[in-house]
């Protein structure tokens, strides 16, 4: 082997030391985007593993957690007043705090999918063109008023106490609902979770359709970081964006490949495991009392909730 | 001797929450011959990826030819071309450190980054093709490869750079003997060339092939000893604190026997 050693290999001129230039490397736009989604499927796939365990919610059964979940945005959905909506509000918080789960970590996360998926979306049918009403905020003065198609575009344009009202109602409803599903998400490993969806009769093998989901495209993403790590390694500088769109695309085109041999490789394991055409999943075992009482006092306050 | 790689203190976790190493204190000299051994999750790979800049210790800090090597260091421009010239990581998986269309364009990847000039490169690539014995797989696309012949592949890639330091994760990890053999060989001849490798394993019978100093890492993530190839393969005491070898307990006959097993222990030269 050493004969044939190539001579540049033998080269030891070590190249200038590490000195700092006035050059700064930047990283592109799709390579930044596929790493970060990479690192957020990951973490969301173990999200449990970062919470506390020992909360009041994580002792529960996840199926009076599922259960909590539904009857809960019921409730949140068919109530149509702000005060309702805000006592619900007051109580999730408090189970935030008995479960332990840093609050502020929480509610940035539920304030910031509720702004863009409740606020925003919501805000167009404060104005006067979409909600008739009381103007509180006149925002634009046209020189006539327009009519288009259905709609009819009055001379000022302006916000109405009820269109307010009404963007308040549903952001609120985005909040807690948001709240809700955190809250269960957060406090509930993943493959229980799924495995309690049992109770609302899903089918096994749809469950075990989406577990397997989940867990390869974690693995797949996992993957992904690592032939990101290993092309940084031979990187010596900057990518122009379409360079790294073309690493994408053959990366791309690579995952397709190996996830149809996983899935070959997992389908046999599964026939070398006695499957044939139906998947039968562990459940359960029996609930607790602590269960049943923790299920009773949620479903007592949800429906003081709901007859209040 | 000089050293090349100097960690001081080096601790490491995983979203802040899953420790991988912890207070790591190693040197490692020019020309020097490490093997990093530990039981799976204790941390070797993600020890390989600091010293290869690729993932950066949450505390302590790491120098290479005494110079601080940081997030912010390597995202100059400079420091950058110095330090991924100067060291190359090798994967455990191949398929993630193979990304370019054909074999040839994989070995050009690193000399065209590094800007050497288009006939150099394709010399280097050919030499390299020539010393791992693959000529013939050079228009060949990487999903076409057998694991020994991706391994190859993924050593040359990094070896038409013609780094000083090699970092190799689990190099013969999956391999068949004689690939095994092939890569033990060229690791030796490497050695001789000078250069200065790092290799992350737990196969005992590679560290005593390649008698390599030896830094173990612990269950904990830490540095549990750092010594010589017969200090640390003979201290049986070590081995089974860290888990990389264990006792094992079986029948003959009506007997019952135990003894510590290691595939590596039943490996013995007669004289």
């Amino acid at each position: 082997m050493a004969n044939r050693i190539p001579s540049f290999l033998l080269d030891r001129s070590s190249p200038a030391p590490l000195k700092p230039d006035s050059g700064r490397v930047r990283v592109s736009f799709v390579e930044k985007g596929i790493n970060h989604l990479a690192r957020v499927i990951k973490k969301g796939y173990i999200h449990s593993e970062f919470f506390p365990r020992t909360g009041f919610f994580q002792k529960i059964d996840p199926r009076i957690k599922i259960f909590f979940l539904i009857f809960f945005i019921i409730i949140v959905s068919l109530r149509k007043d702000l005060l309702s909506e805000l006592y619900v509000s007051i109580f999730i918080f408090v189970l935030v705090l008995l479960s332990r789960l840093k609050a502020v970590t929480f509610y940035r996360r539920v304030l910031l999918f509720g702004f863009f998926f409740g606020f925003l979306i919501a805000l167009p049918s404060a104005f006067n063109f979409v909600t008739k009403g009381e103007m509180i905020l006149p925002v634009a003065t046209l020189s006539r008023p327009y009519d288009f198609w259905i709609y009819h575009i009055p001379a000022t344009i302006g916000i109405t106490k009820e269109g307010m009202l009404g963007v308040a109602m549903l952001t609120m409803r985005v909040i807690n609902s948001l709240s809700l599903s955190f809250l269960v998400l957060y406090t509930t490993p993943f493959p229980e979770m799924v495995r309690a969806l049992k109770i609302l009769r899903v089918p096994d093998t749809f469950l075990i359709i989406i577990s397997l989901c989940y867990k390869y495209i974690f693995l797949f993403s996992k993957t992904i970081e690592d032939m990101y790590l290993s092309k940084r390694a031979r990187m010596l500088g900057e990518e122009d964006n379409k360079k790294a769109r073309e690493w994408t695309a053959g990366r791309l085109a690579l995952i397709f490949r190996k996830t149809q041999l996983r899935c070959e490789e997992v389908f046999r394991a599964m026939v070398g495991r006695g499957f044939s055409d139906s998947i039968k999943l562990y459940g359960f075992g029996k609930m607790r009392p602590m269960d049943w009482a923790s299920g009773a006092i949620l479903f007592s306050i949800g429906l003081l909730f709901l007859l209040m | 001797m000089e050293n090349i790689i100097r960690l001081e203190g080096i601790s490491y976790s995983y979203y802040d929450q899953i420790p991988a190493l912890s207070e790591i204190d190693l040197e490692v000299a020019d020309g020097d011959n490490l093997a990093v051994i530990g039981a799976n999750g204790s941390g070797k790979s993600t020890l390989l990826q600091i010293m290869g800049g690729l993932r950066y210790p949450s505390k302590g800090r790491f120098f290479f030819r005494e110079a601080d090597v940081s997030e912010r260091s390597l995202r100059n421009k400079g420091s950058l071309k110095f330090f991924r010239k100067s060291v190359g990581y090798v994967f455990q998986d191949s398929d993630v450190q193979l990304f370019c269309p054909t074999v040839l364009d994989e070995l050009l990847y690193g000399p065209l980054q590094l800007d050497i000039d288009e006939k150099e490169a394709l010399d280097r690539a050919f030499e390299v093709m020539k010393m791992l014995n693959i000529e013939q797989l050079k228009n060949r696309p990487s999903y076409m490869l057998s694991g020994g012949e991706k391994k190859k592949v993924a050593i040359g890639s990094v070896l038409t750079m013609n780094p000083e330091v090699l970092l190799l994760d689990e190099p013969t990890n999956g391999l068949d003997p004689k690939t095994q053999c092939f890569l033990v060989e060229l690791m030796f001849a490497l050695k001789d060339a000078g250069k200065t490798l790092v290799v992350a394993t737990h196969d005992l019978s590679l560290v005593d092939e390649l008698q390599a100093r030896v830094a173990v890492l612990s269950e904990e993530h830490r540095i549990e000893k750092v010594g010589g190839v017969n200090e640390i393969l003979g201290d049986q005491d070590l081995l089974l604190r860290v888990n990389l070898i264990h006792e094992h307990i079986h029948r003959h006959g009506e007997t019952i026997h135990r003894h510590i097993h290691s595939h590596y222990l039943f490996h013995r030269h007669e004289g």
